[in-house]
């Protein structure tokens, strides 16, 4: 390009490139976002693949090919766009571009590779119309898309340098200075100083001084922040051009970037954007004849996080080791060798254009009062669309997160956001309403920083988070202040503590103490805000801590020193789920199953009917693959073994005197009872239906869990020491009093929760309505089928799948259909469950929500029903239903099973009341969560009665826990016990694996009997593995165990007895 | 000149005057580390913090020692938010270098009795007083910083041996973690004995509180052990 010489050549220049611009209007473009994150992703082949496809089929009239840098959308990289219909084709694989080339030189568009949202299904062909942009307001990341970031004549063909010109025009410095004021413009670098005051200082302190500069600061250290690495690499003249203003604002002559040299991609285009530039004439001396002088050069960082600070940044550029200085004296007075020195951020000048282009006035308007024009932000860590994304200063974090970014990957939940990379603070996702600008950010202990916006989710240890962030500042802290220095590695300290569970609670108020006396005393904005993560996240997750703590336990399943082998600490029993996988894959099939018979006494109901939490934190899975199917081998070994190779040990030795009542004989009573009894305590079980079992019997169906396998698991539990009495209710036969008048030392009220809850609708006491529990117990305890021709559910938990399939195998049933207010994801229900029900023809109807029972003659004729949409995000983190007006509808249904939810009943927990036991107002009896007693000496509680509905599993291990407590209480021994973490102990020596076993490694598929076949009976759906399968299958575990275990160390005389023998 | 109020004090200092030689001039003692007259005033060891507020009353704390005066500033070198900041400081220091006589006696002069964290036993503290000597006094520039964070040092580029020292022992001279160093153990070198005087803390340990001597093993019992062989 021609040297342009003055400001007349230069407007008419940029007039004949607009013009031009016009007759290529209309021609196919494919755009192809290759910046940094582009490239990583494969957008290079895509480019080769693109050029090749066009030279082969001679298509250069037709199809024009733009490079671009990063456009934001960095989760669905590599993508082409296609112009002009902004046509967005994401994750594109090179083998699929002549079909979409082919699709669009016809004027189509090829629906299978567009973008298709991931929850509504719907497929966008206009990019504009994706929520992720939709939602945004691109004012300076918009041009990334545009142009060829090594093309200067992209830029001004899309409107760049008009600023400068009209800037140069004018001439005129206050104008300009004021202009900016009256914008609102704040440095995006983090404080939000803001830039028209700045540049006024810098004017006054320049004009005196000999000479001065301005810096543009591109040293963005903060891990998870990298908008202006996208802007210098995707649209680097937008930077000159904000930067040469800024020099005839202030009247400086020397511009800098300082980049940091990890940028490579940014350093080599902002390169070649400079010597565009200075090729034509717009950077030099005497530009375009105008008589200002503006050179810049680029000073490459060594990539210390310290060096973004402005005084570290100064030293960085003068050659000398990059440390913060005492300011006063600020930058703006005396910067590079004692020069005025003003310091601004990539962003900053980006928006500098636009605020000459669009006019002060206007872009005041955008954003808040106070916090005007846009922010980028880039959204990274546990979020479905990662990306930069660019919105008005005062949208809610919600708004972000969910609409913009889609929430959590997977089912999981967000927990809370991080703000301002090292520096910033944690947000519970409770406070996700507050607008994000600089002061409401600073107000709740976090900062706006550079940007950075890491969203974290339930499997995020915040404790593990704050200890990130330290053992980061610990390492880029430049080392001078001595608080700053060892402030930081002392805290580290402290969280390595905690997350090792070495930690006491003086550990946490030392650290709150040093956080302060850090962020007091240190000289620069490093030291002083390396205490806002442990701060933020102190205030907002402090129990996360003291779980640490106090309970050993890390509840994201981060920390492995407290976590050891996931699916032993999921397990509420502690079953060492690691050990029997291990002796499964070596074929040693009775070790495996005294592994599971010494933490569970009903191994063969939990092989059945255990939500299994071990699978769900399974290392196997939460690393990117499948979790190992841990019930289904249990199952694999229940089945096979003879139970009576497992001997209890027991007590017998010292004979106790007292006796123990035990109120209740589901899971949770006979659990106590069993190790009541091991500890040779006499105990007395007294029952409230006519059999025992509990919940096991009366409501769990028998194609889930047959009849024999319960019988026989609770047989090999009872011995002499338990006695059973049934058609005994407490209240009604039965009190507390009465129990520990008649001798009784302990009382166990171990009662469940046997009554579903109302729907609270009218007419639901009509015939035909039924409560699922008593449905369930009905058919399972007596075998009277009350279901007759269209049956309804209402519920998605698994009791509501139990009554729909119970149903369904009933005899005068026509179909099953179930109602639940929410979507399939958030069903309460087992997956497993929910889909068997569908196989068998049970139809689920979501988001709809009962207002009516319509009757006929005093009878049930049918449902009155509102449809309902997902609304906002409520506190939960989860969309919220909401109805929608006028969308009511009826069904007809012969037979309504309401399982919304099942307690104790009003009455019981009444008469438990009496006795002087507090009890809550869900229903529930209240006792110690660690000692399980009630407010009453002497008197525990277990199971559903105290936590609800829950879970066997659950069941059993608060069973145990209460008998261990009892015990505890009848030898007069305190009942807390100090806590420590479950880790795994015994070595099992690993199998070695040979390559290809590693490659298959997909998880087995249970068998299940044919939907058509298991619809008429109630036999077992679920089959047993064979021997084979679970070898395969225990030989996929990744033997988490084996991190803490070490191999038995031989004697010498073990080792030459081997030696001997060899 | 300039006008500002120390400690409640309306006072008049010279341009340029830091707040640290003001509060001396005025008698208001500092406690100090890596300050030392003739060197240019660095502002590493944070001891010297006070707490100034500026025109709408926000205070922060401040190194007195590269804090240059301003006109009507506020300063207190010695409020609630200094002192905490200022034991803590010296907590830290005896966790790293508890051998420093220097620092013991801070600690003492101070009243912290204890240090809750793990102890390290450091022969520096980076304060840099041996760098701006060598540089600055012996215009050797034989000794600089090197690397960052925990991981900083002090010492001659690439630890080679210098040909730009002369082993004048300038640095060794203004160290106040070398310079005096506890030999506890040895009672004959012992700089103060104080610790010699104390009976074991152990068995005695609300005399413990009375300890100038911050090391472990128990101190006290440890030459207790010596005498007693």
């Amino acid at each position: 390009m021609e040297q342009l010489v003055n400001l007349n050549e230069f407007v008419s220049f940029r007039q004949r490139i607009l013009s031009e611009k016009k007759f290529l209007n209309g021609k196919i473009t494919l755009t192809v976002s290759a910046g940094t994150c582009g490239q990583a992703s494969g957008a290079n082949d895509v480019i080769r693949i693109i050029k090749k496809y066009i030279l082969k089929r001679s298509l250069q009239e037709r199809i024009a090919l733009k490079i671009t840098g990063c456009q934001g959308f960095c989760e669905m990289e590599p993508f082409v766009l296609v112009e002009p219909g902004l046509h967005l084709y994401p994750k594109i694989h090179p083998d699929n571009i002549p079909r979409i080339v082919d699709a669009e030189l016809n004027g189509h568009v090829d629906e299978g590779l567009l973008y298709k949202d991931p929850i509504a299904l719907k497929t966008y062909t206009n990019q504009e119309e994706i929520p992720f942009f939709k939602k945004q307001n691109r004012l300076v990341l918009k041009m990334n898309q545009e142009i060829d970031p090594i093309r200067i004549l992209d830029y001004i063909e899309v409107g760049g340098y008009s600023a400068l010109e009209k800037v140069l025009q004018k001439s005129d410095p206050d104008w300009l200075i004021s202009e900016i004021k009256a914008s609102g413009l704040r440095g995006r670098g983090g404080a939000g100083f803001p830039t028209g005051r700045k540049w006024e200082l810098a004017r006054k302190f320049s004009l005196k001084a000999r000479q001065s500069y301005i810096v543009c600061n591109a040293d963005e250290g903060d891990p998870g922040a990298y908008m202006d690495r996208s802007l210098l690499e995707g649209n680097p003249h937008r930077i000159i051009e904000g930067m040469l203003i800024a020099g005839i604002a202030i009247g400086a002559k020397n511009g800098i970037i300082y980049v940091r040299s990890e940028y490579p991609l940014a350093i080599k285009h902002t390169m070649i954007a400079l010597h565009q530039a200075e090729d034509s004439g717009l950077l030099g001396k005497n530009i375009l004849n105008t008589g200002y002088d503006f050179e810049i050069q680029i000073v490459r960082g060594a990539g210390a996080f310290v060096c973004g600070e402005e005084t570290a940044l100064i030293r960085s550029i003068e050659g000398y080791r990059g440390e913060p200085r005492q300011r006063p004296p600020y930058p703006i007075e005396k910067g590079i060798d004692g020069f005025p020195t003003c310091i601004n951020n990539v962003e900053t000048l980006a928006n500098v254009s636009i605020i000459i282009n669009m006019g002060a006035e206007k872009y005041a308007q955008i954003g808040i009062p106070g916090n005007t024009g846009t922010k980028i932000f880039s959204l990274v860590g546990k979020i479905k669309n990662t990306g930069l994304v660019e919105v008005p200063l005062g949208t809610k974090i919600n708004e972000v997160v969910y609409n913009i970014g889609g929430g959590a990957p997977g089912n999981s939940k967000v927990k809370a956001v991080q703000t301002g990379g090292p520096s910033g603070g944690c947000i519970p996702v409770s406070m996700f309403e507050l607008p994000i600008d600089y002061e409401s950010l600073n107000k709740v202990g976090s900062i706006m920083g550079s940007g950075g916006m890491i969203v974290m989710d339930e499997n995020t240890c915040m404790v593990d988070v704050a200890k990130y962030f330290m053992k980061f500042l610990k390492e880029e802290s430049c080392g001078k202040c001595f608080t700053c220095r060892k402030g930081t590695q002392r805290l580290y300290e402290l969280l390595d503590d905690i997350t090792r569970g070495t930690a006491t609670m003086g550990h946490l108020d030392l650290l709150e103490e040093l956080a302060i006396v850090v962020r007091d005393t240190s000289m620069c904005g490093l030291g002083q805000s390396a205490a806002n993560p442990i701060l933020s996240t102190m205030k907002y997750f402090r129990n996360e801590y003291e779980q640490h703590i106090l309970n050993k336990k890390c509840d994201a399943f981060v920390c492995s020193n407290l976590v050891g082998a996931p699916c032993q600490s999921a397990c509420p029993l502690g079953t060492e789920a690691w050990k029997y996988i291990a002796h499964i894959a070596r074929g040693e099939y009775e070790e495996a199953y005294i592994t599971i018979r010494e933490a569970n006494p009903f191994p063969s109901v939990c092989a059945r009917v255990c939500d299994h939490p071990c699978e769900v934190k399974c290392k196997s899975g939460t690393s990117g693959g499948e979790a190992i199917a841990v019930r289904a081998l249990k199952r694999f070994i229940t089945d096979r073994t003879d139970p009576s190779i497992y001997k209890p040990k027991r007590e017998y030795s010292k004979y106790k005197k007292d006796k123990v009542a035990v109120i209740g004989s589901g899971p949770a009573g006979l659990t106590a009872a069993h190790y009541l009894s091991l500890k040779g305590y006499k105990v007395s079980i007294f029952e409230a239906e006519n059999n025992y079992g509990g919940m096991l019997t009366c409501a769990i169906p028998t194609y889930r869990l047959p009849k024999e396998v319960i019988l026989a698991e609770i047989s090999s539990i009872l011995d002499d020491n338990i006695s059973i009495t049934c058609n005994t209710a407490l209240g009604r036969d039965i009190s507390v009093d009465g129990l520990l008048a008649d001798g009784y030392s302990a009382v166990l009220l171990a009662l469940g929760a046997h009554k579903s809850r109302p729907l609270e609708i009218e007419n639901e006491n009509v015939p035909g309505v039924l409560p699922s529990i008593e449905f369930l117990k009905s058919f399972n305890m007596k075998g009277q089928s009350q279901a007759k021709g269209r049956v309804g559910v209402i519920g998605g938990g698994n009791s509501a799948i139990d009554a729909a399939r119970v149903a369904l195998r009933q005899r005068d049933v026509q179909n099953v259909t179930i109602l639940y207010r929410r979507t399939k994801e958030e069903m309460p229900a087992f997956a497993e469950e929910i889909e068997a029900a569908e196989q068998e023809g049970i139809e689920i109807k979501t988001l709809v929500t009962p207002l009516k029972i319509s009757t006929s003659n005093g009878k049930l004729s049918g449902i009155c029903c509102i449809k309902n949409e997902l609304g906002d995000v409520d506190s939960s983190g989860r969309r919220k239903p909401v109805a929608i007006p006028g969308t009511e509808f009826a069904l007809e249904f012969d037979t309504l099973i309401v399982a919304i939810s099942e307690d104790s009943g009003k009455e019981v927990i009444s008469a438990i009341h009496q006795s002087g036991i507090e009890t809550k107002d869900n229903n529930t009896i209240k006792a110690d969560p660690r000692t399980l007693q009630t407010s009453m000496k002497g008197v525990f509680a277990a199971g559903d009665v105290i936590t609800g509905p829950n879970t066997v599993i659950q069941a059993i291990a608060t069973g145990k826990r209460a008998a261990l407590m009892i015990d505890r209480y009848l030898s007069g021994v305190p009942l807390e016990q100090p806590i420590e973490a479950k880790l795994p102990k015994d070595y099992i020596e690993p199998l070695e694996k040979t390559p290809e076993e590693d490659e298959t490694s997909k998880r087995i598929e249970t068998m299940r009997a044919a939907a058509e076949w298991r619809i008429r009976n109630f036999s077992e759906v679920e089959v047993s593995l064979s021997a084979e399968e679970a070898f395969r299958e225990a030989s996929r575990c990744l033997r988490c165990d084996l991190e803490f275990t070490t191999p038995k160390v031989c004697t010498k005389s073990e080792v030459r007895e081997v030696m001997v023998n060899a | 000149m300039l006008n500002f109020l120390l400690n409640g004090l309306e006072v008049q200092v010279e341009n340029g005057t830091t707040i640290l030689e003001a509060a001396r001039f005025y008698g208001f003692p500092i406690p100090t580390l890596c300050f030392m007259d003739g060197l240019s005033p660095y502002g590493a060891c944070r001891l010297c913090v006070v707490e100034v507020a500026d025109a709408s009353g926000r205070t922060k704390l401040v190194s007195s020692c590269t804090y240059p005066v301003e006109e009507g500033l506020r300063v207190r070198t010695a409020s609630a938010r200094v002192v905490h900041a200022r034991k803590m400081v010296i907590e830290l220091l005896l966790a790293t270098c508890p051998q420093s006589k220097i620092i013991q006696d801070l600690a003492s002069a101070h009243n912290v009795r204890q240090q809750r964290f793990k102890q390290e036993y450091e022969d520096c503290i980076l304060c840099g007083l041996c760098v701006r000597m060598c540089e600055e006094q012996m215009m050797a520039k034989a000794i600089g910083f090197a690397n960052r964070g925990e991981r900083r040092t002090i010492g001659t580029p690439f630890d080679l041996k210098s040909e730009e020292c002369r082993t004048c022992g300038g640095c060794i001279y203004v160290c106040p973690a070398c310079q005096l160093r506890c030999s506890f153990t040895n009672t004959e070198s012992a700089i103060c004995g104080g610790c010699a005087n104390l009976a074991p803390p152990c068995i005695e340990s609300h005399v413990f509180d009375d300890m100038m001597c911050y090391m472990e093993p128990c101190v006290a019992c440890e030459i207790d052990k010596v005498i007693n062989k």
